[in-house]
């Protein structure tokens, strides 16, 4: 409970923090913040699936390519937050469509299966616009910066509280039941398959939106870049990092990522990968729960 | 062969089996209310195969399954467990990660088992004082008799009308072995219905009201539980002396 109210107390500094930033007008700081409330909502999202259920997804970016498609598709013709609102649909019913399938291998396979199966999506876009003749589509009339970051910083907000709620919940407690035994919760009771899908299509509408707004950022679609599986690698990176035991896990592991990756580029611009891959090395071996926790068992000692 | 006593579960003409691989054939069984019923034979017999078919873990091929007159065989298992089908699994699948209350609660997760949660918690450490000392003990940090009393408590936070308690002395020490058909006999007095499958077959068969002798995915012989001990064919085939 006093874990609760300090992390409460602290998401809101934050977030007034967040609110206030744009008002300096200082365009380089609100690009940091953008990324940093877009990783949030990403990893975020994948942990509602993947840290609660065990289902390691390592394809959590086919998502946001849909997404991205569908706003690319859909901009100049329908309003923008329909646009937006369209690729948070298409995103979930396409997890829909491929979670009854791919739900049914656990382990590794799951987590094969997954990044194959982003990268024949990804695959299957790029042959259809180089069909259609496209090989990019521009987006005019953008929203600012400005705009595009408040979605973004209200999307981590709401998957935030969603994951928050989920963890509380009696979906959370028959998702962790899956993880630490598919078969007994079934023996228990646990409506496996139902909650399975459930998780999985929460957990892909969000950045199915994320998609899209990132797509208005960029201003142009292009179907490798929308659906760069090294997206799915950092948000994976991060949710180790950052450690999923919580619903503040996710966000100090964007916060750490997103700040050593400004750091990093701008110092050592070609040491940046391999700077990334030893720290997650090192965070595997010798701080498996992540910062969180680390924050965990700070408190308990205090 | 209940006498004029509805089963409360009865199977009929059943059989099942993984992928291509029979491994149930023809399987009649009933199990009397507030009695223990017996399934014992040697290992791949089919016990443990009937029991999760029963639970629903695996589809029936064949036959039908009824519980309190009703047909479930194609229920899924959560609707059977919230109809108070409850499976205690071979090798007891307590979730290790977890603490031994934790363990508890979730076994209410089934909406017939979602209220007076805590009362029935009281009710289990009650039945199992150890595990209310170790109620917030990692459940895999437990010996394996531990773990069998917590996997049973689990089954009981969901309420059963029928427990189907799958070989629940594998791998225990003598003394455990003791403990856990004293919990057997302490849960029928208390009115549960049991389906018991056990390769310890003289003790199991000793306290069964009934007991079925399987063989080849096929009942060989069925009878009052003691009757059965007695039979020199059983004594000599399946008791061994």
């Amino acid at each position: 409970m006093k874990t609760l109210s300090i992390d409460l107390v602290a998401g809101i500094v934050l977030l007034a923090a967040a609110l206030v930033l744009p008002l300096t007008g200082m365009d380089y700081l609100v690009g940091i913040a953008f990324n940093l409330a877009m990783w949030v909502a990403l990893t975020q999202s994948w942990s509602i699936l993947s840290a609660m259920t065990g289902y390691v997804s390592l394809g959590h970016v086919v998502f946001c390519g849909i997404g991205a498609y569908m706003v690319a598709l859909t901009t100049g013709s329908l309003p923008l937050a329909a646009s937006l609102g369209f690729a948070g649909l298409a995103a979930g019913v396409s997890a829909l469509v491929i979670g009854l399938p791919v739900l049914r291998v656990r382990g590794p396979y799951f987590v094969i299966l997954t990044f194959g199966l982003a990268e024949l999506v990804k695959n299957v876009i790029v042959q259809i616009e180089t069909g259609l003749g496209q090989f990019s589509r521009l987006i005019f009339d953008a929203p600012p910066l400005n705009s595009l970051y408040l979605v973004m910083l209200g999307l981590a907000v709401a998957v935030t509280v969603a994951a928050v709620f989920v963890r509380h919940s009696k979906l959370g407690r028959g998702l962790i039941a899956i993880r630490e035994n598919e078969e007994a919760a079934e023996a228990i009771g646990v409506p496996v398959i139902r909650l399975k899908l459930i998780a999985f299509v929460a957990a892909a509408i969000i950045p199915g939106i994320v998609g899209g707004v990132m797509l208005l950022r960029t201003s142009y679609f292009e179907a490798a870049q929308a659906f760069d599986p090294v997206i799915s690698f950092s948000i994976v990176t991060m949710a180790i990092v950052g450690g999923s035991g919580s619903a503040r896990g996710p966000i100090l592991g964007a916060f750490a990522f997103v700040l050593l990756s400004e750091l990093l580029w701008a110092r050592f611009p070609q040491l940046y990968m391999i700077i990334l891959g030893i720290l997650l090395i090192l965070f595997i071996l010798f701080v498996p729960r992540g910062l969180s926790g680390l924050l965990d068992r700070k408190e308990a000692r205090q | 062969m209940s006498g004029p006593i509805e089963p409360l579960l009865a199977v009929k003409g059943l059989s099942s089996g993984y992928g291509p691989v029979t491994i149930l054939r023809e399987i009649d069984i009933e199990a009397a209310p507030g009695s223990v019923t017996a399934l014992v034979g040697a290992n791949g017999a089919g016990k443990t195969t009937l029991m999760k078919t029963i639970a629903g873990l695996i589809p029936a091929w064949t036959g039908e399954i009824r519980f309190d007159g009703q047909d479930i065989t194609r229920a899924a298992t959560h609707h059977r467990v919230d109809q108070g089908i409850v499976l205690v699994p071979e090798g007891r699948m307590v979730f290790a990660l977890l603490s031994v209350e934790q363990n508890l609660r979730l076994g209410a997760i089934a909406p017939r088992a979602r209220k007076n949660v805590s009362e029935r918690l009281e009710d289990t450490f009650r039945r199992f004082p150890r595990l209310h000392e170790r109620k917030g003990q990692l459940a895999g940090s437990m010996s394996g008799g531990e773990q069998q009393m917590l996997a049973i408590g689990r089954g009981l936070m969901a309420k059963p009308r029928i427990i189907l308690l799958d070989e629940p002395t594998l791998g225990l020490a003598p003394i455990m072995v003791k403990q856990v058909f004293a919990v057997i006999e302490d849960l029928r007095k208390d009115g549960y219905t049991i389906l018991l499958s056990e390769q310890n077959s003289r003790l199991a068969l000793e306290i069964a009201d009934y007991g079925y002798i399987l063989e080849n995915g096929r009942v060989q012989l069925s009878g009052p539980g003691p009757e059965l001990v007695d039979m020199p064919d059983v004594r000599r085939l399946y008791l061994g002396r």
